[in-house]
C-alpha cells in the first residue's frame, strides 16, 4: 500500500509552490477531456482556417485604399484582417471557456468535489482555465502562422516577440471578464450573456474586422479607447509595419493596468459570488 | 471529531434541519438514517462546509467547518449521495489521479495511491475506461476511492450503498468498518435500514430536519413495539376467506385477522390492538379450534422501529 498522508505544505512560498503545482493536473484532466471530444477538437481547426478563406474572398473585394498603411506599405486586406480575425476567436474562445469553465464544473456536480480538497478557490478557478489560456494562444500564433504560409501573407518575422508581448499583457484583462463572468454566471446561473454582449460590442468597434476611420468621428475616437483596440494595434504594428518594439511599451503600458483591474475585479466577484452560492447551500444546484 | 449542535437550515419556507445535534466520536461510525427529506444530506453538506447553518455550530476535528480550512478538508472525505460528482470524459485512474494531485500527492504517488484503490473497490480491471461507461454502482465505487485517497480522518458517505449490489455493498461497508477501526470517524448517511444492523455503532434518525432518536442500534430496536404479524394456521380444507369471519370472532376487541395478500393459503396478518397481548391472542385462536403452526413479524424489529420513528406505518 502506498503512503497516503495528507501532504499539505506551510508558508506561504511553499503554499505557493504547491498550489501551482496542482495546476499541472488540470492542465492533464483538461487536455485529456478535450480529445475525448476529437470531432469538435478538429472542426474547431477547420472552422478557423474556413473563415480565413471567407476572409480571403471578401478581401478581394475590397479596394486596398480604402485600408490604412502600416510603415508606410499598402497591406492587402486578409493581412489587415488576419490579426483581427486571430484576436477576435482568441477573445470569444478564452472569454467563453473561462466563463464557462465553472459553469461545467456545476453542472457537472464536480465543482463541490473539487471544493472537499485542500485546493483553494483561486486555484480551482485558475486551474478551470489554465488549459485553455495555455492552449488558445498557442491556437491563436499557429493560426497566423499557417494562413501567412497559405496565402503568402507578408508579416514582419521580427514582430512576432513583440507581438506576442502584447498578447500576453491581453490574455488577463480577457481572463478577468471571463472571471466576472463565470462569478455571475454562479450567481444568476445564465448571467453570462450579459458579459457575451459586452464583448461582442467591443470587437465590433476595435478595428478588427474594418478600419475604425469607417465610422463617425465620435465613435472612432471612443473606440480608441477600447483595450481590443489597443491590443489589435499593439499586435498589428509590429507584425505588418515591422515596428519592432516601437509602439510596443505604450501598449503595454495601458493593457497592464487595465488587465489588473480585470482580473481583480474578476476574482472578487468570483470569490463573493461563491462564498454567496456556499452560504445559501445551492452551489450544487444549476 | 465531529460535532454538530443545534444545527437548523432553512432552504426557502422549506425546515431543512431544526436544531440537530449530533457527535462523532474517533472509531465510530453513526448512522445517519431517515426518509428523502429527513435533512440527511442537508447535515452531511452543513459538516463538510458546503453549506452555512442559519444556526448552530458544526465543527470537525475542532474547526468550525464553515470555515474548512485546507487543513480540514485534507483530512476529510466526502461520498457524495449523486452520482454526478466524476470527470465521466476521462478514466476512473485518470479521475483518483487527478484528486490525488489535489490532495498534494506527487504524479507518482497519486498514480499508485489509484492504482491500490482501484483495486481494494474491485475496479482495477475498469481503470482506464472512460468513468461515464461505469454503472452506478462502478461509480459510486469511484467516488468512495476518491474519499479514500488520503486515508481521511472523518469520512462522510451519502446512500453509499444505494447502488451496489449486496456484495458490493458488504465489501464497501468492510472497507469502511476497517477506516474507523484505524480511528476514523465515519457519519454514514442512508435511508436503509437493514445496512446498519451489525455496522453502525450509533443512530441518529431524523425526522422532517428533527432527531427523532439517537441511540444504539439495540435501544433503536427496543423502541419498537412490534403489533403486526403473521401467523401460519393449519384451516384443514377450508379456504382462507371462508375461514376469516370465525377467526376474527375468536380475536375480536384485541385484534383483526385477515387472510394475508401476498402470503400462502394458510397466512394470515394478525393486527394487535393497543394493549392486546400476542400470547392471549393465540390462546384465543387455539381455543376456537385453529391449529397455530408459527408467528413472526411482518416486519424486522429494526424494520418496524424505523417506521414507527420516522412517522410511517405502513
Amino acid at each position: 500500500m502506498t503512503s497516503v498522508a495528507p501532504h499539505l505544505a506551510h508558508g506561504r512560498a511553499a503554499v505557493f509552490r504547491a498550489e501551482s503545482r496542482k495546476l499541472a493536473a488540470f492542465v492533464r484532466r483538461d487536455f485529456l477531456i478535450a480529445w475525448s471530444y476529437r470531432l469538435p477538437f478538429v472542426g474547431e481547426w477547420v472552422g478557423l482556417v474556413l473563415q480565413a478563406f471567407m476572409f480571403y474572398f471578401v478581401g478581394l473585394m475590397v479596394d486596398p485604399a480604402k485600408l490604412p498603411t502600416f510603415g508606410g506599405s499598402q497591406v492587402s486586406y486578409l493581412e489587415f484582417v488576419a490579426v483581427g480575425i486571430a484576436l477576435a476567436a482568441f477573445i470569444a474562445l478564452a472569454l467563453g471557456r473561462v466563463a464557462s469553465g465553472m459553469q461545467e464544473e456545476q453542472v457537472t456536480g464536480t465543482l463541490e468535489s473539487l471544493l472537499m480538497t485542500p485546493t483553494s478557490p483561486t486555484t480551482i478557478q485558475i486551474g478551470s482555465v489554465v488549459y485553455d489560456l495555455l492552449y488558445i494562444p498557442i491556437r491563436t500564433g499557429v493560426f497566423l502562422v499557417i494562413i501567412a504560409l497559405a496565402f503568402g501573407l507578408d508579416f514582419t518575422l521580427s514582430g512576432l516577440l513583440p507581438a506576442a508581448v502584447v498578447l500576453l499583457a491581453f490574455i488577463p484583462f480577457v481572463w478577468g471578464l471571463g472571471v466576472a463572468s463565470a462569478g455571475t454566471t454562479l450567481t444568476f446561473r445564465r448571467g453570462s450573456g450579459f458579459i457575451g454582449l459586452g464583448s461582442s460590442v467591443l470587437i465590433l468597434f476595435s478595428g478588427a474586422f474594418f478600419p475604425l476611420d469607417l465610422l463617425p468621428g465620435w465613435v472612432t475616437t471612443l473606440a480608441e479607447l477600447n483595450p481590443i483596440t489597443i491590443a489589435v494595434d499593439g499586435m498589428r504594428e509590429p507584425l505588418l509595419a515591422g515596428s519592432g518594439w516601437d509602439g510596443v511599451g505604450r501598449a503595454v503600458a495601458v493593457l497592464v493596468p487595465l488587465s489588473v483591474v480585470s482580473l481583480t475585479a474578476g476574482v472578487l466577484t468570483f470569490r463573493w459570488a461563491l462564498r454567496r452560492e456556499r452560504r445559501q447551500g445551492t452551489l450544487g444546484l444549476y | 471529531m465531529v460535532e454538530a449542535r443545534g444545527i437548523s437550515r432553512r432552504f426557502g419556507p422549506r425546515v431543512a434541519l431544526d436544531g440537530v445535534s449530533l457527535l462523532v466520536d474517533e472509531g465510530e461510525i453513526v448512522a445517519l438514517l431517515g426518509p428523502n427529506g429527513a435533512g440527511k444530506t442537508t447535515l452531511v453538506r452543513v459538516l463538510t462546509g458546503l453549506v452555512k447553518p442559519d444556526a448552530g455550530e458544526a465543527r470537525v476535528l475542532g474547526i468550525e467547518t464553515w470555515d474548512c480550512p485546507r487543513e480540514l478538508r485534507a483530512r476529510m472525505g466526502l461520498v457524495p449521495s449523486g452520482d454526478r460528482s466524476l470527470y465521466l470524459r476521462i478514466s476512473g485512474l485518470e479521475n483518483l489521479m487527478f484528486f490525488g494531485r489535489l490532495h498534494g500527492l506527487s504524479r507518482r504517488e497519486a498514480k499508485a495511491r489509484a492504482w491500490d484503490l482501484l483495486e481494494i473497490v474491485g475496479l482495477a480491471d475498469a481503470a482506464r475506461l472512460r468513468s461515464g461507461f461505469y454503472s452506478h454502482g462502478m461509480q459510486k465505487r469511484l467516488s468512495i476511492a476518491r474519499a479514500l485517497l488520503t486515508e481521511p480522518s472523518v469520512l462522510m458517505i451519502d446512500e453509499a450503498t444505494h447502488d451496489l449490489d449486496p456484495e458490493a455493498a458488504t465489501s464497501m461497508r468492510d472497507l469502511v468498518r476497517g477506516l474507523a477501526d484505524r480511528g476514523a470517524a465515519v457519519v454514514w448517511a442512508t435511508q436503509r435500514i437493514e445496512e446498519i444492523r451489525g455496522f453502525a455503532d450509533r443512530v441518529t434518525l431524523l425526522r422532517t430536519g428533527e432527531v427523532a432518536f439517537e441511540g444504539t442500534v439495540s435501544q433503536l430496536v427496543a423502541v419498537a413495539v412490534p403489533r403486526r404479524y403473521v401467523v401460519r394456521l393449519r384451516n384443514g380444507s377450508a379456504a382462507a376467506r371462508e375461514l376469516e369471519p370465525a377467526l376474527q370472532d375468536a380475536v375480536r376487541g384485541r385484534a383483526t385477522i385477515a387472510a394475508a395478500a401476498d402470503g400462502d393459503a394458510e397466512d394470515f396478518l394478525l393486527h394487535l390492538a393497543e394493549d392486546a397481548v400476542l400470547g392471549e391472542v393465540l390462546a384465543s385462536l387455539t381455543a376456537a379450534d385453529v391449529d397455530v403452526v408459527a408467528c413472526r413479524e411482518e416486519r424486522s424489529e429494526i424494520e418496524n422501529a424505523y417506521l414507527n420513528l420516522a412517522g410511517s406505518t405502513e
